[in-house]
């Protein structure tokens, strides 16, 4: 007989020999009385239409409960969002420094944190950082300003030039294309230039023109002269001239056959349009031509 | 054509279809309901397990295909109660064998009704697993093949169950 013959037996899988021989032994009618007896059992009652019902209740209420989570999820996720944005904006705003700019024909004074005052020529920017102010007093500049710095730690002035530092005096810095000069009204400026730095005592100026180091004679004011609207300019080459009359008028200038080199010295008024023209053309030998917010200079022999 | 084809098949084919899971409930529900039954003789458990293992499918409807449905519900409703539950006395009830009964002697019956006394201690008295598998096949009428799927063993093992709680049952009530 083969192994689990029983099941076999149940099954029909049982061949006719051993089938025959099943038959013939003892136990085989008591077998059979079970297997008729218990193909008469019945499992408990179970409901299966109310089953159905239960479990589809469970399920919309499921679904419902789901539906409650679901905005408090996407509050949280809205509170993250929040939270991410004020720690990035916070974070994002502490680097960010202040800035301030002029157009041309146009001066402004900026009081620092610790009331230091900064007077901005024409076309001029500063920037610094407000926040970390009290630790590293440093400002950015590009083009010229007038430094009255009150005494405390180093003031530095960074430009793309050199950078200017000092602990409390008054200075002026310009920083121009090709042109970088600092004057010393008062205390001691300390100038870093190519990696070199130069004192300057009070009454003193440095000054680089086109990358070369320029001697330079004392300012007899005690204030830039352009904070008295005017600008004035001791042997210094006529396109820085021109460029600041640019500046200072907001006119376009144009030249034709003019020796931009020629040095001028002389002094024009940032207001009177008309006077300044007049100022730069006189001394230099020039003639102009105005034509609304454009100027032509062109050399005398020209017709 | 052949793509609304496709389309329709794939509606048909998902659990998440009220018709599909309705008819897959139909069709499994009292086999989970006998089958818990059968290993714990707790009613009220075989029809929680029911509840539950329907539910789960109907959570998981998208991810499980109808081919793949009875094997689920067989294994959440055995895993609900696995190492935690004790097996009760299973009693079971035995229909009318109304076109025989008018012939019965009043000896035949009682004779009979011992008979069945002794069935009962003896289908309580086989292990948990001999016994699920012996009623799977006799009340619920269930092929080898299914009940090894349900119990995740081979035929060949269930082959073994059946012929041994077979054999057991003789003895017990022959009292051998």
């Amino acid at each position: 007989m083969q192994e689990n013959y029983l099941a076999k037996w149940l099954n029909n899988e049982l061949t006719e020999e051993e089938l025959a021989a099943f038959k013939e032994s003892d136990e085989y009618a008591s077998y059979q009385r079970i297997i008729e007896a218990s193909d008469t059992l019945k499992g408990p009652d179970f409901d299966m239409e109310n089953a159905l019902k239960a479990v589809k209740n469970k399920r919309t209420l499921h679904e419902s409960k789901v539906v409650q989570l679901k905005p408090f999820r996407r509050f949280l996720q809205v509170v993250a969002a929040v939270i991410i944005i004020m720690i990035g904006s916070y974070f994002y705003l502490n680097t960010l420094n202040e800035s301030f700019s002029t157009q041309y024909a146009q001066n402004e004074e900026v009081t620092l944190p610790d009331s230091s005052k900064i007077i901005l020529n024409a076309d001029s920017e500063i920037s610094f950082n407000p926040k970390k102010w009290d630790k590293n007093r440093n400002v950015t500049l590009k083009g010229e300003a007038f430094f009255e710095v009150a005494k405390g730690k180093r003031f530095t002035v960074a430009t793309d030039h050199g950078t200017v530092a000092v602990l409390g005096t008054q200075f002026n810095v310009e920083n121009r294309n090709g042109f970088f000069e600092v004057t010393c009204f008062e205390g001691l400026v300390g100038v870093t230039y190519n990696g070199k730095e130069t004192k300057l005592p009070a009454g003193t100026s440095f000054m680089v023109v086109d990358g070369d180091i320029i001697a330079s004679e004392t300012p007899k004011s005690s204030t830039p002269s352009w904070l008295n609207k005017e600008s004035t300019f001791k042997s210094i080459p006529l396109k820085y001239v021109l460029a600041e009359f640019q500046r200072q008028h907001d006119i376009q200038v144009e030249t034709q056959n003019i020796d931009l080199g020629k040095l001028f010295t002389g002094t024009f008024s940032n207001t009177n349009t008309d006077l300044a023209l007049q100022s730069i053309s006189v001394p230099s030998q020039l003639k102009f031509k105005l034509d609304g917010k454009k100027v032509l200079f062109y050399a005398e022999s020209t017709p | 054509m052949i793509q609304t084809h496709v389309l329709k098949k794939e509606i048909k084919d998902n659990v998440c279809e009220d018709e599909v899971y309705s008819n897959l409930f139909r069709a499994n529900s009292k086999t989970v309901f006998n089958y818990i039954y059968y290993k714990f003789g707790n009613e009220e458990k075989a029809y929680d397990a029911v509840q539950e293992a329907f539910a789960r499918l109907w959570e998981n409807c998208s991810k499980v295909t109808p081919t793949k449905a009875r094997a689920y519900v067989y294994t959440i409703a055995n895993n609900l109660y696995l190492n935690v539950l004790k097996a009760e006395k299973v009693r079971l009830k035995y229909a009318d064998r109304v076109n025989t009964t008018n012939h019965e002697t009043p000896e035949y019956v009682m004779e009979e009704n011992e008979f069945r006394k002794k069935l009962d201690a003896a289908l309580n008295g086989l292990p948990e697993n001999q016994r699920t598998t012996f009623l799977l096949n006799r009340i619920d009428g269930k092929k080898y093949a299914e009940i090894a799927e349900m119990e995740g063993v081979s035929i060949k093992a269930i082959e073994k169950r059946m012929h041994l709680a077979l054999k057991s049952l003789r003895e017990q009530i022959e009292g051998i």
